[in-house]
C-alpha cells in the first residue's frame, strides 16, 4: 500500500495537536537527556491499552521532567503493568514508584510490579478470595532475591531491609477488578506509600468538588497545612496493609497512579481535575492517553503512572 | 476552588553581619552571588524554591526578601555592622516564617516545611536571652509553620551553641579548628547550594526529607561535656 500524503500545512497541524498539555504556570521546554548507561531498556515513555466484554483499561508511564533534565537525567523510576486472568476476565493491576534514594529503584518498582500481578493471577487460578497480604509479601521476597544476586551473596547470608531498600525501594499499588454477574465491577486493592486510588464520577461536571473520590488518604489534599514526603515504601511493610474494597459504577472510573498524577490532582476540583475528567470522559486512544499524562506543569516534574479502568456494562 | 500551582521548600540564609565578619566580606558576598548564579542556572530546581537572605547583628535587615530566583535580578549585599545577637534573629523568624508560608498559600502554592541555613562566626552577645524565643519558634505545637534549622559555626562560635540552635544534632556543624574562615565561609555556600538544589530534586518525589551535606573544611559539632 503506498503511504498516505499528507500536506505541510497538515502536518504542522498534526504536529501541534501533539504539543504537550499544559496546566499553567507550564515547566519550561528542554531537549531530554538520555537516562544512565545501563538503563537502556527503560524507555521515557510506555502506553498500554485494551478491552474486554466488561471493561476498558489504560495505562501509561511517563518520565518526570526531573528526571529528564539534560543535567540529571536518569530513567523513569515509576511502572505499572495490568493482564487479565482469561477464565474469569478479571483485571489484575499493579503500579509502583521507585524511590529516588534506591540506586536501581526502576528495577525495584518493576519487579514488585511484575510480582505482584504474576502472585495474583496465581491466587485467582487457585480460586476463593485473594491474598494482598502475601501478594505484597511476595513482592518484597522478589526485591530480597535480586538485592541478595546483585550483592553477590550466598544464600545463606540474607541481605538486610537496609541493604534491599538502598537498591530497590519503591511504592506499590496492586489488586484486580472482578466483574460481577449483576453487571458491576469488584474492585479489590491494597498499597505501600503514597501512591494512589481515585474514583473519578464521570457524570459530574467538571470543577465539581466531589469529580474525585481518593480510596486512600491523599498528601495534598485541603486542610494538609505542610505537606510531607516521607514515604513508607517496600521493602518496609507497614503494621497494616491498607486495603480498601469497592464496587464501581458504569458512570465511573478507577484511576490508580503515582505521585506523579496524585500531588497535581491534589482534591481534583481544578483546572488539572478539570482536563484529566475531560479527557478521561471516554477511553483515549493508548498514545494520547500517554500523552495526557505527559501534561506540563511548573514544579510538578516527577514520573507519572497512571492506569484507568471504565467498567463496560450489557456488553456480556 | 483552584489547583495547587506548586509545591514549594521556603529557604532562609542568615549571615552574621557583626563587626568580627569584616575581614570575610567579601567571601559573604561571593558566596551569596554563587548561590544566585547557582539558582539561576538549576531552573526547574529553583521553581520549588524560595530564597529568603536575611543579615543579621543588632538586628536583622532583610537582603533579599524571599523571592523565586528564577526571576530574581538582584544580589543581595551584606553590610558589615555591630554584634552578634541571636535574639533578634530568632524573634524576626518568628514573625517572618508563618507571614510567609501564609503568603505563599495565598498565591496558591503548599508547602514544605521551611528551612533555615544558620551562619555565625561569633557567641551570642545576647547570653541566654535567645533562648526562650528560638524555644518558641522551632516548637511545631506553638509554631506550626516551625523551620528545621541548620547552624554552621565558625571563629569563635562553640559547637554547644550550634547544637542548640539546630533542630537536630545531625544539621549542626563547626568549622574544624585552625581552618581559614574565609574559606571556611565558601564552603558553607557551596554545601548550602547543594544541599538545596538535592533537596530540590527530593522534593514532589517518593523520596524523603530535607537533604543536608556538610561543608567542606566543617565537622558535625559534637558538644563537650
Amino acid at each position: 500500500m503506498a503511504p498516505k500524503q499528507i500536506s505541510s500545512r497538515g502536518a504542522a497541524l498534526s504536529a501541534a495537536a501533539w504539543e504537550r498539555m499544559t496546566v499553567q504556570p507550564p515547566s519550561m521546554p528542554f531537549e531530554p537527556g538520555p537516562p544512565k548507561q545501563s538503563a537502556y531498556d527503560v524507555l521515557d515513555t510506555e502506553c498500554e491499552g485494551w478491552s474486554t466484554d466488561r471493561f476498558t483499561m489504560r495505562a501509561a508511564s511517563v518520565r518526570g521532567d526531573s528526571h529528564r533534565w539534560p543535567r540529571r537525567s536518569k530513567p523513569r523510576q515509576d511502572c505499572g503493568r495490568a493482564t487479565v486472568y482469561e477464565r474469569t476476565g478479571t483485571l489484575v493491576f499493579a503500579v509502583a514508584d521507585g524511590v529516588s534514594g534506591a540506586v536501581h529503584s526502576e528495577y525495584g518498582s518493576r519487579e514488585a510490579c511484575r510480582t505482584a500481578v504474576e502472585t495474583l493471577v496465581e491466587q485467582l487460578a487457585r480460586g476463593g478470595e485473594i491474598d494482598l497480604a502475601a501478594t505484597v509479601q511476595n513482592a518484597v521476597g522478589r526485591l530480597v532475591e535480586l538485592a541478595q544476586w546483585r550483592l553477590g551473596r550466598q544464600p545463606e547470608e540474607a541481605p538486610t531491609l537496609k541493604e534491599v531498600s538502598d537498591l530497590f525501594a519503591t511504592t506499590l499499588v496492586t489488586g484486580i477488578v472482578q466483574p460481577t454477574q449483576d453487571g458491576d465491577c469488584f474492585v479489590d486493592l491494597c498499597r505501600v506509600g503514597d501512591s494512589g486510588a481515585w474514583v473519578l464520577d464521570r457524570s459530574r461536571a467538571p470543577y465539581d468538588a466531589e469529580l474525585y473520590t481518593p480510596l486512600f488518604a491523599t498528601k495534598t489534599g485541603a486542610g494538609k497545612k505542610f505537606v510531607s514526603n516521607r514515604v513508607a515504601a517496600l521493602p518496609q511493610l507497614p503494621a497494616e496493609l491498607e486495603r480498601v474494597q469497592t464496587q464501581l459504577a458504569e458512570r465511573e472510573t478507577l484511576l490508580i497512579g503515582t505521585d506523579g498524577f496524585g500531588d497535581p490532582l491534589g482534591d481534583g476540583d481544578g483546572e488539572f481535575g478539570a482536563m484529566f475528567a475531560e479527557q478521561l470522559h471516554t477511553p483515549p486512544a493508548p498514545l494520547w492517553f500517554a500523552h495526557v499524562l505527559d501534561f506540563s506543569r511548573e514544579t510538578f516534574d516527577d514520573d507519572r503512572t497512571l492506569l484507568a479502568v471504565w467498567p463496560l456494562r450489557g456488553q456480556r | 476552588m483552584p489547583d495547587v500551582k506548586g509545591v514549594l521548600l521556603p529557604a532562609y540564609v542568615l549571615a552574621d553581619e557583626s563587626g568580627s565578619m569584616g575581614p570575610y566580606r567579601r567571601e559573604l558576598s561571593d558566596g551569596l552571588l554563587s548561590l544566585c548564579e547557582a539558582l539561576r542556572a538549576e531552573p526547574m530546581i529553583a521553581a520549588k524554591l524560595r530564597l529568603a537572605v536575611l543579615g543579621f547583628s543588632e538586628d536583622v535587615q532583610v537582603r533579599l526578601a524571599i523571592a523565586d530566583m528564577r526571576t530574581e535580578t538582584t544580589v543581595p549585599q551584606v553590610i558589615i555592622r555591630g554584634v552578634t545577637n541571636y535574639g533578634a534573629v530568632f524573634n524576626d523568624l518568628l514573625y517572618r516564617i508563618p507571614a510567609d508560608v501564609q503568603w505563599l498559600r495565598g498565591q496558591g502554592y503548599k508547602v514544605h516545611r521551611p528551612v533555615v541555613f544558620f551562619l555565625s562566626d561569633g557567641q551570642p552577645t545576647d547570653g541566654n536571652g535567645w533562648r526562650t524565643t528560638h524555644a518558641t519558634l522551632v516548637d511545631r505545637a506553638q509554631t506550626p509553620a516551625a523551620p528545621n534549622i541548620i547552624s554552621c559555626g565558625i571563629g569563635d562560635a562553640k559547637p554547644a551553641t550550634m547544637i542548640d540552635v539546630a533542630t537536630s544534632e545531625q544539621f549542626a556543624f563547626v568549622a574544624r579548628p585552625g581552618v581559614n574562615i574565609g574559606a571556611a565561609i565558601s564552603e558553607f555556600f557551596a554545601a548550602l547550594v547543594s544541599s538545596l538544589v538535592e533537596s530540590g530534586q527530593a522534593l514532589n518525589s517518593a523520596n524523603p526529607t530535607l537533604v543536608i551535606n556538610r561543608p567542606d573544611q566543617f565537622t558535625m559539632a559534637i558538644d563537650e561535656v
